[in-house]
């Protein structure tokens, strides 16, 4: 997986590609952890993103409680796959995906 | 040992032998330079020696009166002092022969020949005598006026080793009247080369000697010895040393490259040893973590329902399940119990991530699912209580899918909630398997107050469930491709699990995912649950024979 980031003031887009899985999640896990602060608004760009387990779920999930306090999230470009799989988790009903 | 002492016999030999080859031939080299540049010079001398000689008694001598010896033969008071003059002069200096001859074309006629009275080979006037060792040419070139300095140097076995001059004696005209000829013997040199060649191989035999003593104690000192303590140190380090490598010592000062190779081997011991000893640490603790794991991968198991059948007195619908963890714990769960004698509750979930956090995690998540189910709640309000405990400690930011139902035994009424599971699949009224349909609500421990909402089915006799998780939907084959749900569906719809027992049916869908990963890594735990409805009581019956 490949990790696209930029920084704009308050506001940070990641682009990711590949799969966001148990191998790769950490990785995110970690970029988000040194990236957050101070970010008001955060952006997923998921045009590139093959698969989400359930360790990637983890991370969306987390990176959405930590924007709820500070800002807001959103998800971009999700394909049918990965939106498969956050309607079955009801992911989709706290992640604001457009 | 047989090794050293094969080795040791092999380093000195090696070395001494070069030192007495390169010995033999520098000393044979310069005794033959030296011997023949003496030779040379000797030659030189010796031949120098009798042209001198025969060059005084050709001016001394009268070549008139020459012509009258040799046609009469008679002698007279000045041949006698010539004659005189001559062995005089040939024991003085130690001429091997003095004479003098007139050259004819085959023969030389001598008119001189000095030596003592009596003397064995001397010729007296008029004696003729053949030429010998290329003579002939040599003392014809000599024969004349003007001629070259002739030296003509033999060595044969009649006369010796010769340096011979020959030098003309004029007479007053002019004309060559005959040739003083002087033979100097050079035997000694031969001798004297013998003599400095023996000497010359004694001294470097003695020399070579005493060398080869030294050169032997100290190639041992500087070489065998220390490659010998080098050799038992490495030989002994295995065999007996491995526990004290920290205080290995090598007593080498050689002060060169030995030094260096020892102080190397040193060097390369010490780090060994602390090797050895990290290694040591990390393979005792990662033993021990090992046999932790398994451990808790033994309780992780033991707190599945594993008995099969669980519940052999009631005839009314038959369950089966397997957990196949990815890692040594996994963090999928199964369970099913009866939450009174009317109610068979169903349970099949997925905690986020894997190993040892997940598992931990999922203890939790069961122990709560199973006494808030167990306490007769209805399922959606199963997962809401859940839900907000789960959430409440929960810093890890862990979180699992779950499914659970419950089973009206007696009426075939199923009722069940999902939190973000795979939807079950289901085999209705004699039709083949299709996903139930499920609201998805969000996952167990995501989000505080979530709302979960059921939804209910009516089972009859025939039907069955199964529930999975993703691990085997996900399996992948080594070209990275999912399982995925089709293919499950077909498999189950494939006729072939038909008339099977659940058991088999699930080894058979085991078999058929291991068939498909074709080898590759199992990436996630595979579980599933298949329940299959026998008959239905009907409520009233039921209810009235459990109480």
């Amino acid at each position: 997986m490949t990790i696209n980031k930029q920084s704009q003031g308050g506001k940070l887009s990641i682009a990711l590609e590949g799969r966001l899985d148990t191998t790769t999640a950490p990785l995110l896990e970690a970029e988000l952890k040194q990236s957050l602060d101070g970010v008001t608004e955060l952006e997923f760009d998921f045009a590139g993103l093959e698969y989400i387990s359930s360790a990637g779920l983890r991370v969306l999930l987390s990176a959405q409680k930590i924007m709820n306090r500070q800002g807001s999230m959103v998800i971009r470009n999700v394909n049918q796959i990965i939106m498969e799989v956050f309607e079955i988790t009801g992911f989709v009903d706290i992640l604001t995906i457009t | 040992m047989m090794r050293q002492h094969r080795w040791r016999i092999r380093l000195k030999p090696k070395l001494i032998l070069g030192l007495v080859l390169m010995s033999v031939v520098l000393t044979t080299i310069l005794t033959m330079a030296i011997a023949h540049m003496y030779r040379t010079r000797m030659e030189d001398y010796y031949s120098q020696v009798a042209f001198d000689q025969a060059s005084i008694a050709a001016q001394i001598i009268d070549g008139d009166r020459i012509s009258d010896y040799y046609t009469t033969g008679e002698k007279d008071a000045y041949y006698e002092e010539v004659r005189e003059y001559l062995l005089m002069v040939k024991q003085i200096v130690g001429l091997k022969y003095f004479y003098v001859v007139v050259p004819e074309d085959e023969v030389m006629v001598y008119i001189w020949d000095a030596g003592e009275p009596g003397e064995e080979g001397v010729c007296d006037l008029g004696d003729s005598d053949a030429y010998y060792g290329g003579g002939d040419e040599l003392m014809h070139a000599a024969f004349a006026a003007d001629a070259d300095q002739v030296i003509l140097i033999t060595n044969n076995e009649e006369y010796g080793y010769l340096a011979s001059a020959y030098v003309a004696i004029l007479d007053s005209s002019g004309q060559p009247a005959a040739l003083a000829s002087v033979d100097v013997s050079m035997d000694m040199i031969d001798e004297q080369i013998q003599d400095f060649v023996g000497l010359a191989l004694l001294i470097t035999c003695g020399v070579l000697l005493l060398v080869v003593v030294l050169y032997y104690f100290y190639i041992r000192r500087i070489l065998t010895r220390p490659l010998g303590v080098l050799h038992q140190a490495a030989q002994g380090l295995v065999e007996h040393q491995m526990d004290d490598l920290g205080q290995f010592t090598l007593d080498i000062h050689t002060g060169d490259e030995i030094e260096d190779l020892a102080d190397a081997f040193q060097y390369m011991t010490r780090e060994l040893d602390e090797y050895i000893r990290n290694l040591a640490h990390v393979t005792s603790e990662k033993e021990r973590i090992g046999a932790e794991l398994h451990v808790a991968t033994q309780i992780q198991a033991d707190m599945l329902p594993r008995i099969f059948p669980p519940f052999p007195e009631r005839g009314e619908f038959n369950i089966y399940a397997t957990m196949t963890p990815a890692k040594e714990v996994g963090g999928d769960f199964y369970d099913f119990f009866l939450v009174d004698q009317d109610h068979l509750a169903v349970v099949i979930a997925d905690v986020s991530g894997k190993g040892v956090p997940a598992a931990l995690f999922m203890v939790i998540a069961k122990t709560l699912i199973k006494n808030h189910a167990q306490a007769g709640q209805e399922p959606a309000q199963v997962f809401e209580t859940v839900n907000n405990q789960l959430c409440s400690n929960n810093e890890a930011g862990m979180f699992v899918t779950a499914f659970l139902g419950v089973l009206e035994i007696s009426t075939g009424r199923f009722t069940y909630v999902n939190a973000g599971h795979n939807p079950p699949l289901a085999a209705l009224g004699g039709q083949e398997y299709d996903w139930l349909p499920v609201r998805s609500g969000f996952v167990l421990a995501g989000m505080e107050n979530i709302r979960y909402r059921q939804q209910e089915i009516l089972f009859q006799p025939g039907d069955s469930l199964l529930l999975y998780t993703d691990g085997v939907t996900e399996a992948l084959n080594p070209a990275q491709e999912l399982y995925s749900d089709q293919r499950l569906k077909d498999f189950l719809n494939s006729g072939v699990l038909t008339g099977q027992p659940l058991e088999e049916q699930l080894r058979l869908l085991h078999g058929d995912i291991e068939r498909f990963a074709g080898g590759a890594e199992q990436a996630d735990d595979i579980t599933m649950l298949l329940l299959q409805i026998n008959e239905t009581t009907g409520g009233r019956d039921h209810g009235r024979t459990d109480d």
